[in-house]
């Protein structure tokens, strides 16, 4: 058996406890049965799968790391012989194991009264729904705590619950999206379900694309968990796994195009998917360089790589960031020249197009710039308060003091002329980035080693 | 063999290790000794693979840690200046997660978990939750965890920090017996009297920098350290030691420290000679504080 997932059967799965699930399970089940009419025992099951595997789960997921940091046993885990992925699946689901064992029940619960009412084939549909938004809540409670882990957050109860928020958040998600496809959820509130999903310019039936969405989303969570456990474990993570991801992410929300093609009217299927593809590129870009550690050190250790000529070495420690910048560029790019062939959309869209890798540009480099500054502790807070300040009070102020047109320094805009708005964009684009390459540069100069 | 060369590791905002480079050689209890925040704790973090050096590198056993950290961890045993224990699990079953997770099969863990109670002195408290037991009982445990697997290589951080003085004989003792069986230990600490009794070498960490620039052999079995004392001062004291075929580490017009045969006929005719040829020796005995001595003495040449 997995060390890692044994130590926590012990742990978590002590007889008082086991026995105490199974009666206040049960306990309730049988209130809810007195009942009836309002609360039956299938819905407080329901209810029950979510309190304990999802919300209470996700915490259980959130401590299995986080409070190794706290009691101070984690260096001695780090330093055993455990393999990155013994160590998350034991992690994740020998946390997690007593909130499983409450979830079984429940879920057995649940699953004999869909077959009894509906039938056998969308009880085995609700099954891999439960267990999918059960592994997704825990892992991304996981991921969100060895995220904090590796930026050096410390594991206040306050840090802990946003972990556990993460997880929650994700399972929301899940559910919304469910809920609309959910043969169950229609026949409980006698509203139609949505039955095809338009993708790609096909029409899939909508359960099944939704579960299928479901089981590839929980699996590149359990992949970023277990290349976040490698790097706490010292191991390197090339780059190509995020690439995979994000050619996965972007050809996959590329084919909603059909989805906005009523809201942005003249363009063609080709610059919607493209503008797709770049807008979750350019949105993970802002994710991931607000969750990465922006050190400096490895910033001045790439550096010297590419300047000794090692590239491979260099372009194995890029950041996450860094290549979905690169992805989000590429498509701005794509998306201008394909935009060039009709000469209205060259004239209108493509200047917004580049204002806003502008200032995705200028973005970036702020969150890096902070990073370089005295306090550089509080840097993200820092950088997320200047962007609240550039995207909503000064733009506010702007439009009481009757400046609208100055809106398009702030940002993507349509002004006159129009390519103005685009140029004072990479104007700041390249004046912050600068600045935190000029920052870089200068304390590496100031911490040259003293000769011995 | 541990080989460390031109080690550099930084901190965002300072530069912790500046250029060290060192042996550390098989079957020796080596002392990493210094002033608080000098680096010690960061020089074995980066032994054990813990941390990424800047530039340098870190090899263990052949083994380098930038390269291969997991088979590193897989060799060694590490006990931190701050460790924690799972309080709720039983002396047992720590050591038998600890033995499992350094890939011991499970038709081997109940033995091996046997043997390092055993050698840590918690046999009889087997069935005692690692939360019940005691500072010093606790500090055993952690030791055990660290040795359950028999690593080549056990680093400790201020292993005697808050031990009774019982517990800090015992833990010489352990320690004495681990290297006797094999083991390479590197000991950091800046209490240099916890270390008097076990280390064989030392290296002095000042700054970022080892002072001396290499590891100091402190005790040496065949060749121990002897203190001689003068009642009157003899300028030519130095050169009478030498001549006489021993090492003089340190030495003025009063007293001397050297090197020399442990064998009792030899020390006896030393004594006979010193004595004949006229210096007036108030002393004549092993130096009890080899590792302070060193110290002092190579941190007042490095200064």
């Amino acid at each position: 058996m997995n060390p890692e997932f044994e130590r926590n059967v012990w742990l978590e799965m002590t007889p008082q406890r086991v026995l105490l699930m199974v009666a206040v399970l049960v306990l309730i089940f049988f209130a809810a049965a007195l009942t009836n009419d309002y609360w039956t025992p299938s819905i407080a099951a329901s209810w029950l799968f979510y309190l304990i595997v999802v919300v209470w789960g996700s915490r259980s997921a959130a401590m299995s790391v986080a409070g190794e940091m706290r009691d101070r046993t984690w260096d001695g885990q780090r330093l055993s012989a455990l393999g990155a992925g013994t160590m998350t699946w034991g992690k994740l689901f020998g946390s997690t194991i007593y909130n499983w064992f409450g979830g079984a029940i429940c879920l057995a619960l649940i699953l004999v009264n869909v077959a009894i009412h509906v039938g056998p084939a969308t009880a085995a549909i609700e099954l891999i729904y439960y267990l999918g938004i059960g592994v997704i809540a825990q892992a991304a409670a996981l991921l969100a705590s060895l995220i904090a882990v590796g930026r050096g957050q410390s594991h206040t109860r306050f840090e802990i619950f946003v972990y556990q928020m993460a997880g929650i958040v994700a399972a929301a998600g899940v559910w919304w999206l469910w809920s609309t496809a959910d043969p169950v959820a229609a026949i409980l509130s006698h509203k139609p379900a949505v039955d095809f999903i338009a993708w790609w310019g096909f029409r899939l039936g909508a359960p099944v694309f939704l579960l299928v969405s479901l089981a590839l989303f929980a699996g590149w969570t359990l992949v970023g968990c277990y290349r976040e456990m490698r790097l706490e474990l010292k191991m390197r993570n090339g780059p190509l796994v995020w690439l995979g991801f994000l050619v996965f992410a972007g050809i996959y929300f590329a084919g909603f195009d059909a989805w906005l093609s009523s809201d942005v009217t003249g363009w063609d299927a080709v610059s919607l998917r493209l503008l797709l593809a770049g807008s979750v590129f350019a949105g993970l870009t802002y994710v991931m360089v607000l969750l990465e550690p922006k050190d400096r050190v490895h910033y001045r250790w790439m550096e010297g790589q590419f300047r000794q000529g090692h590239v491979l070495n260099a372009l194995s420690g890029l950041q996450a960031w860094m290549m979905s910048y690169a992805g989000a560029f590429a498509m701005a790019v794509a998306l201008s020249l394909w935009l060039s062939r009709d000469p209205v959309s060259a004239q209108t869209a493509r200047p917004l197009v580049l204002a806003g890798m502008g200032f995705l540009t200028r973005d970036v480099a702020l969150f890096v710039l902070m990073q370089t500054l005295p306090g550089r502790r509080r840097g993200d807070y820092a950088a997320l308060a200047i962007l609240f300040a550039l995207y909503v009070l000064l733009p506010a102020i702007a439009v009481a003091l009757d400046g609208r047109s100055l809106l398009f320094l702030f940002f993507p805009q349509l002004p006159s002329p129009q390519w103005s708005g685009a140029i004072a964009a990479w104007a700041q684009g390249i004046a912050v980035a600068g600045w935190a390459i000029a920052r870089l540069a200068l304390t590496e100069r100031d911490r040259k080693p003293v000769p011995a | 063999m541990i080989e460390v060369e031109d080690l550099v590791y930084e901190y965002p905002n300072a530069r912790a290790l500046k250029g060290v480079s060192l042996k550390v050689p098989d079957r020796t209890i080596t002392a990493l000794v210094g002033p608080n925040g000098a680096g010690k704790t960061t020089l074995l973090r980066c032994l054990a693979a813990l941390e990424d050096p800047y530039s340098g590198r870190v090899v263990v056993d052949g083994r380098d840690t930038r390269e291969s950290p997991r088979e590193i961890h897989a060799r060694m045993g590490y006990l931190p200046d701050f460790y924690g224990l799972y309080n709720e699990l039983t002396v047992r079953r720590c050591l038998a997660y600890a033995a499992r997770s350094h890939g011991i099969a499970s038709a081997l863990t109940a033995t091996a978990v046997q043997k390092a109670a055993g050698r840590v002195g918690l046999i009889d408290r087997l069935e005692s939750k690692a939360g019940e037991l005691s500072r010093g009982l606790r500090q055993r445990l952690a030791i055990g965890q660290a040795i359950v697997h028999e690593p080549q290589v056990l680093l400790l951080d201020e292993p005697a920090a808050g031990l009774d003085p019982q517990a800090r004989r015992d833990l010489a003792q352990l320690l004495i017996a681990m290297r006797d069986s094999g083991m390479m230990l590197v000991v950091s600490s800046h209490i240099l009297a916890e270390l008097e009794d076990y280390c064989s070498e030392m290296i002095i960490i000042e700054d970022g920098r080892i002072a001396g620039g290499k590891a100091i052999k402190v005790r040496d079995d065949a060749r121990p350290r002897y203190m001689i004392e003068l009642a009157t001062a003899r300028s030519d004291l130095r050169d009478f030691l030498a001549a006489k075929g021993a090492d003089v580490a340190e030495a003025d017009q009063n007293h001397a420290v050297i090197l020399f045969t442990h064998n009792a006929g030899a020390r006896a005719r030393l004594l006979r000679d010193l004595v004949g040829a006229g210096f007036e020796v108030a002393s004549f005995a092993e130096s009890s504080k080899a590792l302070e001595d060193a110290y002092f003495s190579a941190v007042g040449r490095a200064g």
